[in-house]
């Protein structure tokens, strides 16, 4: 019964911090992730297609390191080594070297999503088009990629999911996404478990609500195909 | 019409064509028949450079589609540097050009270096007296596929319309480009496109399934509606790579049938098939394939009443028809 008081009185005092500042936060830094990633992935997944092998293979290497170390170690390294390479953001706060983390992240997950949705589709599509004399270009513009995005989306919704989540990893450095606010409360509340249900509820909220609402926008989309 | 020379083909090791040779004449009927995994499909894509042969060409109506092979040129073998210092070595005009083909001794084959200047201005010469734009090619063959491949984000309609309007819009910029006085619009290409596209599908009998997608037709259905999209590009020559074998029996009679009208109206058709009934009836010429050469060839009584080729024997032992 404590417990639920608590955790009433927290919400009545701090419902901003929360339900303003801290899921305010997490959708920005989510969708500058996602928005950032879905640019430059498609840039990179272009690029992985290009002949130059150079330009292939520093594609690959980002995205292989990308994929294969912690998000966590990611955003201390950015945060200590993007001020030194770009001098403003010494100026700046911590949110946003931690935004080009994410971006960067994100840019190397979009860009496999991209590939293997643009692969995924039956390439039998791409010899057709091109026994009829179509160019690449036109074969890939008005054949495979209004078919690849059928693919993509649904696992870029995905990805928006799982970067809100990791967003929360930002909260190291104090960017006031949800997660951050947690931490604050929780310091001058002292009801951990309390703050940490809260947080924890809210987040599950937000994925939860969002997921579905995907899920529904998919069905409808398959129903159009 | 449709020259392939000397077809070389290999998927790394894999060597699947090993030397084909042969000429498709106007209105000629030609069938590929042989075992599984002999290189009938891949000859037939190497003829619309689906596939890029290894070594060899092939020229369509004239024009070179593939890059210059120079093993099929003498004089540009005898400007190759190699061949000159076989010569300077002591060795016969004959047998330095036996010796550089056998071995594959010509380093840079396509527009090098390494051989030579005189040899990078031949082989130069060649290609740019002879080449045509693969897209330009293409557009001269019409090809279908054992899975249709129908465009799945497009209607039937659209299937059909596609390529005319996308490439004639293309070549009415081009001309406008160029400075040249049109009088068409980009409405008339349209326009032009869907009347031909529901003359198309009138003569198949499905005008009610133009705006349809192709997931909801019949196997059947979809290969004739791919077929006669091939046909509005009005090819030259049609290449259809075993047209039946993804459909149920009950469909292959309506498939075969619009193939037997096209090629009754004079249709020139490369044709591979497993249906031997169907290739003694419509073929001029028919191919067996083994093992990546040309076993047996010969018009289809020679072929399927009189074969000499062991392998060619064995084959039609066993399939019915
Ligand atoms: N894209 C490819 N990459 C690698 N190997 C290939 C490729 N296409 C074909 N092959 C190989 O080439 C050989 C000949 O294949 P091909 O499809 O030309 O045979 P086919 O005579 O058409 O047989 P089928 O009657 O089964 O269609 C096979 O061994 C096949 O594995
Ligand atoms: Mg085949």
């Amino acid at each position: 019964m404590v417990f639920l008081s608590n955790i009433v009185m927290i919400m009545t005092r701090y419902w901003q911090l929360f339900l303003i500042k801290g899921i305010g936060y997490t959708l920005l830094l989510s969708v500058i992730a996602v928005a950032g990633g879905a640019f430059f992935g498609s840039l990179m997944a272009l690029g992985k297609r290009s002949k130059i092998k150079i330009l292939k293979w520093i594609i690959t290497a980002i995205v292989e390191v990308v994929r294969g170390t912690p998000m966590l170690l990611q955003l201390y390294f950015g945060v200590f080594v993007f001020p030194k390479i770009i001098p403003p953001l010494n100026a700046l706060p911590y949110i946003y070297s931690v935004s080009i983390v994410l971006i960067i992240n994100s840019s190397a997950y979009v860009s496999e999503i991209i590939r293997s949705g643009i692969e995924a589709v039956d390439p039998g599509q791409m010899e057709a088009a091109r026994s009829l004399g179509l160019t690449q270009r036109t074969a890939m513009l008005s054949i495979i990629l209004p078919q690849a995005v059928k693919n993509i989306l649904p696992a870029l919704g995905n990805e928006f999911i799982t970067v809100i989540k990791e967003t929360s990893l930002a909260s190291t450095f104090f960017v006031g996404e949800l997660m951050t606010q947690e931490i604050v409360v929780r310091g001058t509340t002292y009801l951990a478990l309390e703050c940490l249900t809260i947080t924890g509820v809210l987040y599950f909220v937000l994925t939860f609500v969002l997921s579905k609402g995907l899920k529904r926008w998919e069905r409808s989309m398959k129903a159009h195909a | 019409m449709l020259d392939i020379k000397n077809i070389y083909k290999n998927f790394g090791d894999n060597h699947v064509l090993k030397g084909v040779s042969t000429t498709v004449e106007k209105g000629e009927v030609l069938t590929i028949i042989g075992v599984s995994g002999s290189g009938k499909s891949t000859l037939l894509r190497c003829m619309n450079l689906l596939e890029e042969p290894t070594f060899g060409e092939v020229w369509m109506e004239g024009k070179l589609m593939t890059p210059v092979d120079p093993y099929l040129h003498f004089d540009v073998i005898r400007a190759s540097n190699t061949y000159k210092s076989l010569v300077a070595e002591g060795m016969g005009d004959e047998e330095a050009i036996e010796k550089i083909k056998a071995e594959d001794l010509l380093k840079e084959k396509h527009h090098g270096r390494a051989e030579g200047a005189e040899y990078a201005a031949l082989m130069k010469k060649i290609y740019d007296e002879n080449h045509i734009d693969i897209n330009l090619g293409r557009q001269k063959m019409g090809m279908v596929f054992q899975n249709f491949n129908l465009f799945n984000n497009k209607t039937v309609k659209e299937n059909i319309t596609l390529a005319p309007v996308k490439i004639g819009k293309q070549r009415l910029k081009d001309a406008k480009k160029r400075g040249e006085t049109v009088t068409k619009t980009a409405a008339d290409i349209e326009a032009e496109a869907d009347k031909k596209a529901m003359a198309l599908l009138e003569r198949i009998g499905l005008q009610e399934k133009a705006n349809v997608y192709p997931s909801t037709l019949s196997g059947g259905q979809r290969q004739r509606v791919a077929i006669i999209r091939a046909l509005a590009m009005e090819p030259d020559v049609m290449l259809f790579d075993e047209p039946t074998s993804a459909l149920d029996p009950e469909m292959v009679g309506e498939v075969l049938d619009l193939i037997k009208d096209l090629v009754k109206s004079g249709m020139t058709s490369v044709i591979v098939t497993h249906e031997m009934g169907f290739a003694k009836e419509v073929s001029d010429r028919v191919i067996f394939m083994h093992d990546g050469v040309i076993a047996e060839e010969g018009t289809p009584d020679e072929v399927f009443n009189h074969p000499q080729n062991p392998r060619c024997k064995d084959f039609l032992s066993k399939v019915l028809y």
